[in-house]
């Protein structure tokens, strides 16, 4: 028995069929069940990045992209979901760039879309390529606002919101979540979109500084994070840094994610590569064009790229290693420095990526 | 670049979509051209211009050219960072005068797609970035300002999807769709300056670019173009003086105004 009403239109353009597949995203019971049951002891709950995955993200479930796609997101645990072998995840996020890789590793099958790219570094031909294959389904398009609208009505504790966001678009018709009605409390015509409240399933949060309690800091654009962190049923909170509980309470001012809805914390210094990590660390700009100009251009570059930079690191640490070890830490830190207004102004200048002249420092 | 060398395409539209922005206005401004616009408006005509961006970042101190609207640059030292949802919020509640966003295509209503070439959904020919922020900005911004590069393709009677909703079918049917704002009020690209005639919202040329002809601006279109009443007045073009803060102030290195690009 279908549980939900969803937008006709959408699941007929869509071609989707089973219905079930939709419930999880939207599934408010089960995320309230699973919230009500959890730990609630301020206990330790410092785990590896690879426990963590293992532990928490089951095959199908709907995993919450984060941050800004490559600013502060929690991609070396995207990577360690790939190493994993975890499948038929559908993802959602705004953005939601990092689904493509995710796809050609095997672990995204179903794709909430609302943005895929990576903006002035390239088009993603992955993903229409994933498409064609049938190793990626979309099953709803959206706006970055609309996202961003379902996972805050979960914040703020309400079935959904009204918003003039998408309206008369073609995305309300592949969108099966979305109904477009009248607003009720207008006497003349006043369509607007009801968006649903969004519960992912999982959700990794990338913070600046966490305790080991889960309670999380996040400098810099926090995007969908804290209605992320608050709406997802699972929440591993992973962080460059471990400080004691009093930093927190004493010197974070600023956006806090508290530590009950944490289930697990993850030291991870560099987790956001190759992201970058306010006040922390500037993107590899040139593994951004080697993934989208030499990965994108077919399956079996994909592949290799892969192959090297997923697969063939075991961690971040590695990583690191590969991106041009010390020298590229101590040019990227200096780069966000610089960036931010911190330090004084420094020449951006960097030579973009060519197929035929690869740096082997990707700065 | 040599600081004397005439303009080139991509400077005079970052200097035309620069001449829509007035001084003390908020302006919502995308990756890339809309953003060497703004940085140049507020270096020349409109010094108090405060810049927003989808990422939550707004009114930061000036810096270098951000390539991700997430960039430290559009959120440097700024007063506060808006949540997403939060920052597009501020479109709605009336804080954004105007928004500047680029296409894949664009119809004679000023209807959006950024999604997908071809007319199956399931088989594109090109499967493009999907909306971003495009789709927020648009149903929501008092006023609309689009830009890009303008061929048939690129200019077809009727997108392959709409992403973002400009006129809709013409006529009032933005209004009673339900959307907010005046919906797009100019097309800039490198052929001229289209604005919509005011009863049908069909796009019309305002302005041509020095050189160009109402002929050569409709082979690069794929629909019929609105000619204005009278002579086509010529689009104004950027002094030496601002062509040279352009060069040495706003986009020193070229990264969005080199031409052909880097």
């Amino acid at each position: 028995m279908a549980i939900f009403d969803y937008n006709k239109e959408a699941l007929a353009n869509l071609k989707i069929e089973d219905t079930s597949i939709l419930d999880r995203l939207v599934d408010f019971e089960t995320a309230r069940k699973v919230h009500l049951s959890k730990e609630r002891a301020k206990k330790d709950k410092r785990i590896s990045l690879k426990e963590a995955v293992a532990e928490f993200v089951s095959d199908g479930d709907v995993v919450l992209d984060t941050g800004f796609g490559y600013v502060r997101t929690c991609i070396q645990s995207h990577f360690e979901i790939m190493r994993q072998k975890k499948k038929n995840l559908q993802m959602i996020g705004a953005p939601n760039t990092n689904q493509s890789y995710m796809s050609f590793a095997g672990c995204v099958y179903y794709s909430h879309s609302s943005y895929t790219g990576a903006e002035m570094r390239g088009t993603d031909k992955n993903y229409k390529r994933m498409m064609l294959q049938g190793r990626l389904k979309v099953v709803s398009e959206w706006s970055h606002g609309g996202v961003g609208q379902g996972l805050k009505a979960a914040q703020l504790g309400c079935p959904g919101v009204l918003s003039k966001q998408m309206l008369a678009s073609d995305i309300v018709k592949y969108n099966p979540y979305l109904k477009v009605i009248q607003n009720p409390i207008k006497q003349d015509p006043d369509p607007a979109v009801f968006i649903p409240a969004l519960y992912p399933d999982i959700v990794f949060i990338h913070a600046q500084v966490a305790d080991k309690y889960g309670n999380a800091w996040l400098y810099g654009p926090t995007v969908n994070d804290v209605a992320g962190a608050a709406a997802s049923k699972k929440v591993v909170i992973t962080a460059e840094e471990i400080v004691p509980e009093l930093d927190i309470r004493y010197n974070r001012k600023g956006t806090i994610i508290p530590f009950f809805y944490a289930d697990a914390v993850v030291e991870l210094p560099y987790g956001a590569l190759p992201g970058s990590m306010p006040g922390c660390y500037y993107w590899p700009r040139q593994w951004w064009e080697k993934l989208m100009r030499l990965g994108g251009s077919s399956d079996e570059n994909m592949g290799k790229f892969l192959d090297e930079w997923v697969f063939g690191t075991k961690d971040q640490i590695e990583f690191v290693e590969k991106l041009g070890g010390a020298k590229w830490m101590i040019e990227a830190r200096r780069q966000t420095k610089a960036a931010e207004g911190d330090n004084e102004d420094i020449d951006f200048a960097y030579q973009e990526y060519r197929v035929d002249n690869d740096p082997g420092i990707y700065y | 670049m040599k600081n004397d060398a005439p303009a080139n395409v991509l400077e005079i539209l970052a200097y035309i979509i620069a001449a829509q922005i007035r001084d003390h206005s908020i302006v919502y401004v995308g990756t890339g051209l809309p953003m060497v616009a703004g940085i140049l408006a507020r270096n020349t005509h409109a010094p108090n211009v405060t810049m927003v961006y989808e990422s939550g970042g707004q009114d930061p101190l000036p810096g270098d050219m951000p390539w991700s609207v997430g960039g430290p640059f559009t959120w440097r030292k700024s007063p506060m960072i808006q949540e997403m949802p939060y920052s597009f919020g501020q479109v709605y509640n009336g804080y954004v005068d105007i928004a500047f966003l680029g296409f894949a295509q664009v119809d004679m209503y000023g209807n959006v797609n950024t999604h997908m070439i071809g007319d199956d959904f399931h088989k594109p020919k090109a499967r493009l970035t999907g909306s971003g922020g495009n789709n927020d900005l648009t149903s929501l911004a008092e006023n609309m300002v689009i830009v890009g590069l303008q061929t048939p393709d690129k200019f077809p009677e009727k997108v392959d999807f709409i992403t973002s909703v400009g006129h809709l079918t013409g006529g009032n049917s933005r209004k009673e769709a339900g959307l907010l704002g005046n919906g797009p009020i100019a097309v800039i690209s490198q052929c001229g300056v289209f604005d919509f005639e005011p009863v049908t919202k069909r796009m019309r040329v305002k302005t041509l670019h020095p050189g160009m002809t109402f002929e050569v601006a409709q082979a690069c279109t794929g629909f019929e173009l609105l000619k204005p009443e009278g002579e086509i007045p010529m689009t104004p073009m950027p002094s030496p003086e601002v062509i040279s803060i352009l060069r040495t102030k706003v986009d020193p290195r070229g990264v969005f105004t080199s031409f052909p690009p880097a």
